[in-house]
């Protein structure tokens, strides 16, 4: 049992931690005029006010607003500056569906009470944070700036100092796009003899007890079955899924499709061996498309050091293997990614 | 989506918190703007989230001769509001005006963001270009942990296990200090694809896919990084050097 102040009025609301503060307004106070949409940040449609400042009501549990007031668009009713913004916004156009317009408002009012008189390329700034999908922000921002252009001037901040779009060295050219969107090249060099690395490249099953986090649970023919946990942090996903297995000369491809929840991943993963002066040179090209949850969290580049680390690692257990000891314990990501990044 | 199940501890006393930490599953929560995220995400599935802005000292900002301590749970509107000391001719002030949006400055802290260690997020990049110092508190008391040490790889610092950090102690800089601060993301409030710090005698790129690097030059930035990558993060490293040199 919580107790907050919602619009001035004491309220009592028998929820569990799990319930974010925008769930327990429209349910446990119906109070629906707060709006919810991505859940995550991004949108701004769920923004009220916490002690008077906005925040987003999906990023609080409603228990971490104990004690507190908050403020939604229900309890802007007879306050001053959101009636102008809301005589401004009608004149000009500044809504259409209506679903982002209450996080609108109270971003909008605390714009104008914040700082005052300010021009439409702070407002923009300031905005960036409420997405719209109808107005294209025009309406908007007039509204904004005409409720702004009649408050007080406040004492303005010294400019901001941006930084100056100077040239910089161009270093490299951007790889092209393939079928799966995202695709990383890799090389490991083998200290050990072609045949000897082909042996073990050959098989799926040495493969998988080579590639920390991988599990081989069936193989038949071209078939294959297994699991591949990995973990960034507190992010931990664990992937179980079926594929395609092809080989050629000195080299080998799988193809495959996976699931952990809400998440979908599909992947292919092609490799070669070519001699090398101390053994052999195994050449990696993995390309995927992530889907769910961990795609809208996740960006390529953090995966791109993953995946690099645990090339480098799987390179490491292969050699162990090829001459016949165990692989080595798992090495922490720390060491993984610095060694890729700085190359030490 | 919603979040799995969980309880929340809010912390009263540090002994208390840490207690709170040692159990399986827990997870300190501070302005929780980018845990909450993942937690609703189920991305993260925490049995605890032990919520620790409460603590007493979390929330002060102690302005000393050589610089100034901030308290973990300083938000990142604070800062951006000069409500705290400043000690750096304006620069935390600046960077924290870029920080996602004013929503979410208004709950998310410095030391949150911290330990979240996201390598596009701004306080890791510039609290190693600070050359600042992490002080957390653990079941065998304080240790100091150099901001340039902290960051080990995404997501994953050196703070261990069931540790908290109480504050960032950040030098002061010479008055009339000149610095520069690049960030390059498609839109305001975005994550960095690319972070570019310049302040007297330093130059730090940040945002490249783990900790962030101190250059020498243009010329040490890590070969690992892919070519968009590299080309960003030398761009952003030019930009906030010639802000500083504009200066």
């Amino acid at each position: 049992m919580i107790t907050l102040t919602v619009n001035g009025e004491a309220r009592r609301l028998d929820t569990p931690a799990r319930t974010h503060l925008a769930d327990a307004l429209r349910d446990g106070c119906g109070l629906t005029g707060t709006h919810i949409g991505c859940e995550q940040g991004v949108c701004g449609a769920c923004t009220v006010l916490v002690d008077g400042k906005p925040a987003r009501s999906c990023l609080l549990y409603a228990h971490e607003a104990a004690g507190k007031t908050v403020t939604t668009i229900e309890g802007l009713d007879d306050d001053a500056v959101a009636e102008a913004l809301r005589a401004a916004f009608s004149r000009h156009h500044a809504l259409q569906c209506g679903y982002c317009t209450p996080g609108m408002m109270v971003t909008a009012r605390d714009i104008v009470l914040r700082l005052g008189a300010v021009d439409e390329e702070r407002i923009r700034e300031e905005l960036a944070g409420n997405l719209c999908r109808c107005t294209g922000y025009r309406g908007i921002v007039r509204a904004i700036a005409e409720v702004a252009a009649n408050r007080p001037v406040l004492p303005a901040a010294a400019p901001r100092r941006e930084a100056p779009a100077v040239a910089a060295p161009v270093l490299a050219t951007v790889a092209p796009a393939v079928e799966l969107p995202n695709r990383i090249e890799h090389q490991e060099a083998l200290a050990v003899p072609l045949e000897a690395a082909w042996a073990i490249l050959s098989d799926p099953a040495r493969i998988a007890a080579c590639l920390p986090g991988a599990a081989l649970t069936r193989h038949e023919g071209a078939v294959l079955e297994g699991t591949f946990t990995a973990s960034l942090g507190p992010i931990s996903a664990s992937f179980a899924g079926v594929g395609e297995w092809a080989v050629g000369d000195h080299a080998g491809s799988v193809r495959g499709r996976g699931r952990d929840g809400a998440n979908a991943a599909e992947g292919q993963v092609e490799f070669h061996l070519t001699p090398a002066p101390e053994g052999a040179l195994l050449n990696v090209v993995l390309s995927w498309r992530l889907t769910g949850p961990l795609a809208q969290f996740s960006r390529p580049a953090l995966l791109r050091g993953l995946v690099a680390g645990l090339a480098g690692q799987f390179a490491r257990n292969l050699e162990r293997a090829a001459r016949g000891e165990a692989p080595a314990k798992r090495l922490s990501l720390w060491a993984l990614i610095r060694a890729w990044i700085f190359g030490r | 989506m919603k979040p799995v199940a969980f309880d929340y501890a809010p912390a009263e006393t540090l002994a208390g918190a840490l207690a709170a930490l040692a159990a399986p599953g827990a997870k300190p929560l501070s302005g929780g703007q980018s845990l909450a995220p993942t937690m609703n995400l189920r991305l993260v599935r925490p049995a605890t989230l032990v919520d620790v802005k409460p603590l007493p000292g979390l929330r002060d900002a102690l302005e000393t001769p050589t610089g100034l301590r901030l308290g973990a749970a300083i938000t990142h509107a604070e800062i951006e509001d000069g409500a705290v000391p400043d000690v750096t001719c304006g620069f935390l002030a600046h960077v924290a005006r870029g920080i996602a949006y004013r929503a979410v400055r208004n709950r998310g802290t410095i030391g949150g963001s911290l330990c979240h260690a996201d390598p596009a997020a701004d306080w890791p990049s510039c609290m190693a270009a600070l050359n600042a110092t992490m002080i957390v508190a653990g079941q065998g008391g304080e240790r100091r942990i150099p901001a340039r040490e902290w960051m080990r790889a995404p997501f994953v610092t050196a703070l261990a296990a069931g540790e908290i950090l109480l504050a960032v102690e950040i030098p002061r800089l010479p008055p009339g200090s000149r610095w520069g601060y690049a960030k390059i993301n498609r839109k305001v409030g975005e994550f960095a694809k690319a972070l570019g710090v310049a302040l007297p005698g330093v130059l730090l790129a940040g945002a490249i896919e783990g900790p962030p690097a101190l250059l020498g030059s243009l010329d040490d930035l890590p070969p690992g990084l892919d070519a968009q990558h590299r080309q960003l993060a030398a761009v952003a490293v030019t930009r906030a050097a010639a802000m500083r040199d504009a200066a």
